[in-house]
């Protein structure tokens, strides 16, 4: 008899999605869906919009990202009527992008992925949230609030709200930062820092402690996808970095993303999956996100981050496809995420007036803006008319990129799971809390 | 004993509970008192378990989000039969939001776009998809469209304090008083320069101390957010003197006062949240207060009374109460909208204000709430509290008071010619709102 497993909704989660599985009466796997069920047709109603307010329509896309996604088309507009910000402009965002990878980062590490650690697989999922984590482990939860709350605070001070920022404009920032407030964060750094490299502890004795799974479970070979700054990880600008799953990496200008960068529409999920468009579908599926940065990067921005990437990679390889490897290369990018925000706070010119420029005149052209978002590479393409209006825009969304990714990893790990019972002898550890 | 409470997200991008998760350590002091039995964002628990409570089991639901899909609305109904109280959370649910901007069109040019035209599908899969995703609805529309609702929490996201407020009220919980001294005792205009011996409206008397000090620091008043102090400080009587006579207070105090209510009371009027439990509401119903106040020591609640009835004398009080009315730039200014200027263009000074810089800002038309927020980053206000006033033209609505109030020298014609995309100036969060843009409705 033919099963179907069902998970609805997935939970932890941003955003609406489903799993579905069907086993045949074999035992095998015959079908993994990953079921996307909700989508807003944002590439719709931005048309018709002015161009430089799609910013302030598109954080709107995502409530954890929304910097991203309010820098990105901004830079797609930029692009679009040739439009060269002052530095210190470049500087505030390069500290608000960081600010916002870092509270995400957490929030990520310790809300949504912690508890399945520090509990167990196997505890009763009534108690498997953050919630629970906070009450049994008081000084970690305290700690993990007050480096969330660092890095929300630092993107509201800069970004004006830290949900659906407003600062960024066509041309520059609407204001610097005070150096009053400026002098707040400051004076909080060196601490954040501290926590950073405590977090980082906890994370690697967990991995340490799951290493079993870490080193059996979903290792997936595929393509990735990351943004790199002449080889060096960068979130807020540089060239498409295509990672193969033998290792080879190629770098691509963004103009070119069409031709690299394609969508297949599936017919079970409203996000639809990008792929390696040279490779084909399904072949050139890939994922996307903090592994695949740390794929892509030939080394990190910061000391510190370096120097885990080294460690990360003397275990793990130069290129890995450990599934789970996914939240170390995340706590990787965290630290270079604190780093550079201790950097740029100590920059005189994201306090400097001049970050706005007066020079600009919408024209008729279209224009491509790039970051990577939290969850992923984050791609704005905007087609101006010649009094800045927008006559076409299309996105390609940071979670898109790891769909398909996803969905094959699920497929490996449910064939892991119900055809070959490769989790029967795997060693799990005592959760710390119980 | 804990409260069941539930949080549904619709066809929307998670940012309400980002900004409650922005509450941080706050959430110490509120969780416990929840029993959260669905979140599908932070806990556990499956679609299943929400469907097989019994109707009316939980407390409180918050409905975050837009109607997009047939998910969405059947979700919408079920949280109704199980939740005794409806939250509309946030703007998405209460007015549909940007994504209501859709409703331009019909859904097949939407689902054309995206599943057909775009320029990066790179093979023959194109088309709707059809297995396991629950199809689109035709056109977005707020949620009181389809079930009761019976508080509405609007902002995009709501602010953290009026989320957190909002729960602590609909518990009870928000203790009173809090601190031994009032505010006074710790301000450093306590010996000189006190705002209260200038006339003007400050409540640090009756306040708790424990704040940062950073309102009175930075030339503004203590608008009472730590809640009731147990005992006050001697300028008591300067606020007694003021508060016996309202109706000349100045347009900022009578912000301030607004401001004082909703964080000292903690009634949460100025995010349209409105309840049995309002103070606001009760006395705009039955001209008396029902809710006791507990615990407040009487030269407090003298003072609160007081303040109270002058509500119940104005009950219009809070139709003032725009984005406007919290944002300190200067209405009057030396600048004058002399023609409509794109946001891209120049950089106003932060001291004017902005419409009178030339730009246009919804703040007039927009319900206070957010503290304006994107004005004190020297972005204008889009309007994502929603609008003073419904089912009226927003584009004429907005440019008549504009014309009247402030300092603006272009004709309305002009006006209105010059702002290419009345859409998605006028009604960029509230279109789903609007019935000529709802479809068969």
């Amino acid at each position: 008899m033919v099963k179907e497993i069902e998970v609805e909704p997935i939970t932890r989660l941003e955003g609406h999605g489903g799993l579905r599985l069907v086993l045949g009466d074999d035992g095998k796997v015959q079908d993994v869906q990953f079921n996307i069920t909700s989508t807003r047709f944002f590439e719709k109603f931005c048309e018709g919009r002015y161009c430089e307010h799609i910013p302030r329509i598109t954080p709107r896309i995502c409530g954890i990202c929304p910097i991203p996604h309010h820098l990105t088309p901004t830079k797609a507009v930029e692009n679009a009527w040739g439009v060269e910000i002052p530095t210190p402009a470049l500087k505030l965002r390069k500290l608000l992008i960081n600010a916002k990878q870092y509270s995400s980062h957490l929030l990520h590490f310790y809300a949504l992925a912690a508890p399945d650690f520090l509990l167990g697989p196997m505890a009763d999922p009534a108690l498997r949230n953050v919630v629970h984590v906070i009450n049994k482990m008081p000084e970690v939860g305290a700690m993990a609030l007050k480096m969330m709350d660092f890095g929300q605070k630092l993107c509201a001070a800069i970004g004006g709200k830290s949900v659906h920022p407003i600062s960024a404009i066509v041309g520059g920032m609407k204001k610097p930062l005070d150096e009053d407030i400026r002098d707040k964060f400051l004076k909080e750094i060196d601490e954040q820092i501290e926590f950073t490299k405590k977090t980082v502890d906890i994370g690697l004795k967990i991995i340490e402690d799951y290493w079993d799974v870490v080193a059996n479970v979903g290792i997936v070979p595929t393509y990735y996808v990351g943004l790199a700054k002449n080889g060096v990880h960068d979130i807020y600008e540089g060239d498409i970095r295509i990672v193969t799953p033998e290792g080879k990496k190629i770098d691509y200008d963004v103009h070119k993303y069409l031709d690299v960068l394609g969508e297949h529409i599936p017919k079970h999920s409203y996000a639809t999956h990008i792929y390696y468009k040279p490779a084909g579908y399904p072949e050139g599926i890939y994922r996307a996100n903090c592994l695949a940065m740390i794929n892509a990067a030939d080394k990190m921005a910061t000391p510190l981050a370096d120097e885990a990437l080294k460690a990360f990679r003397d275990k793990v390889g130069k290129i890995s496809h450990h599934t789970f490897a996914y939240h170390w290369a995340r706590l990787i990018e965290t630290v270079e995420a604190i780093e550079l925000i201790k950097t740029y706070l100590e920059d005189p010119d994201i306090c400097n007036p001049d970050c706005k420029t007066l020079d600009i005149e919408p024209r008729e052209a279209e224009g491509i803006g790039v970051t990577e978002a939290p969850r992923g590479l984050l791609l704005y393409h905007i087609w101006s008319d010649a009094e800045g209006i927008c006559k076409k825009m299309n996105l390609l969304v940071a979670t898109n990129h790891n769909i398909a990714g996803i969905e094959k990893t699920l497929m490996h790990v449910a064939k892991q799971i119900f055809e070959d019972k490769a989790l029967d002898g795997l060693k799990l550890p005592t959760p710390w809390i119980k | 004993m804990a409260v069941k409470v539930a949080f549904w997200q619709n066809s929307d991008c998670w940012g309400c509970h980002q900004s409650l998760l922005n509450v941080h350590l706050g959430l110490l002091d509120v969780l416990p008192a929840l029993e959260i039995v669905y979140w599908p964002a932070v806990v556990d628990f499956k679609y299943d378990s929400l469907k097989n409570r019994e109707d009316g089991e939980i407390l409180v639901g918050f409905i975050e989000g837009s109607l997009r899909t047939n998910e969405d609305i059947e979700a919408t109904k079920l949280m109704r039969q199980k939740c005794q109280i409806i939250i509309s959370f946030g703007s998405c649910s209460c007015y549909g939001n940007v994504h209501g901007l859709a409703n331009q069109w019909n859904k097949d040019n939407l689902v054309k776009r995206k599943f057909t035209e775009v320029e990066s599908i790179a093979d023959d899969s194109q088309g709707e998809p059809f297995e396991h995703v629950p199809g689109f609805i035709e056109k977005i529309v707020p949620i009181d469209d389809i079930v009761k609702v019976d508080a509405y929490l609007s902002g995009c996201p709501p602010k953290p304090e009026q989320i957190v407020g909002s729960i602590l009220f609909l518990l009870g919980q928000k203790p009173f008083p809090m601190n031994e001294l009032a505010f006074c005792n710790e301000c450093s205009l306590n010996q000189e320069g006190c705002i209260l011996d200038a006339g003007k409206i400050c409540f640090g008397p009756i306040t708790s101390i424990g704040c940062t000090l950073k309102c009175t620091n930075n030339g503004g008043v203590c608008v009472g957010c730590m809640g009731p102090s147990k005992t006050v400080s001697s300028k008591i009587d300067k606020l007694n003197n003021i508060a016996r006579d309202l109706s000349s207070i100045s347009s900022g105090d009578k912000k301030n006062l607004f401001e004082f209510l909703t964080l000292f009371l903690n009634v949460p009027l100025m995010s349209g949240f409105d309840l049995k439990g309002d103070i606001l509401k009760q006395i705009n119903n039955k001209g008396n207060i029902e809710t006791p106040l507990a615990n407040l020591p009487p030269s407090i609640e003298e003072i609160v009374t007081k303040l109270l009835n002058y509500l119940r004398d104005n009950r219009n009080f809070h139709e003032i109460s725009n984005v406007c009315d919290t944002c300190s730039r200067i209405i009057g200014s030396k600048s004058s909208m002399i023609r409509v200027k794109r946001d891209y263009e120049g950089l106003p000074n932060m001291e004017d204000c902005l419409i009178e810089q030339g730009y246009i800002c919804m703040g007039p038309v927009t319900k206070a709430g957010c503290g304006a927020l994107c004005i004190n980053v020297n972005a204008p206000c889009t309007g994502c509290y929603g609008q003073t006033k419904w089912g009226v033209n927003q584009a004429e609505r907005f440019t008549d008071t504009i014309l009247k109030n402030f300092n603006v020298t272009i004709s309305k014609e002009d006006l209105l010619s010059q702002v290419k995309d009345h859409i998605g100036t006028f009604e960029k969060f509230t279109l789903a709102s609007n019935r000529e843009f709802k479809g068969g409705k």
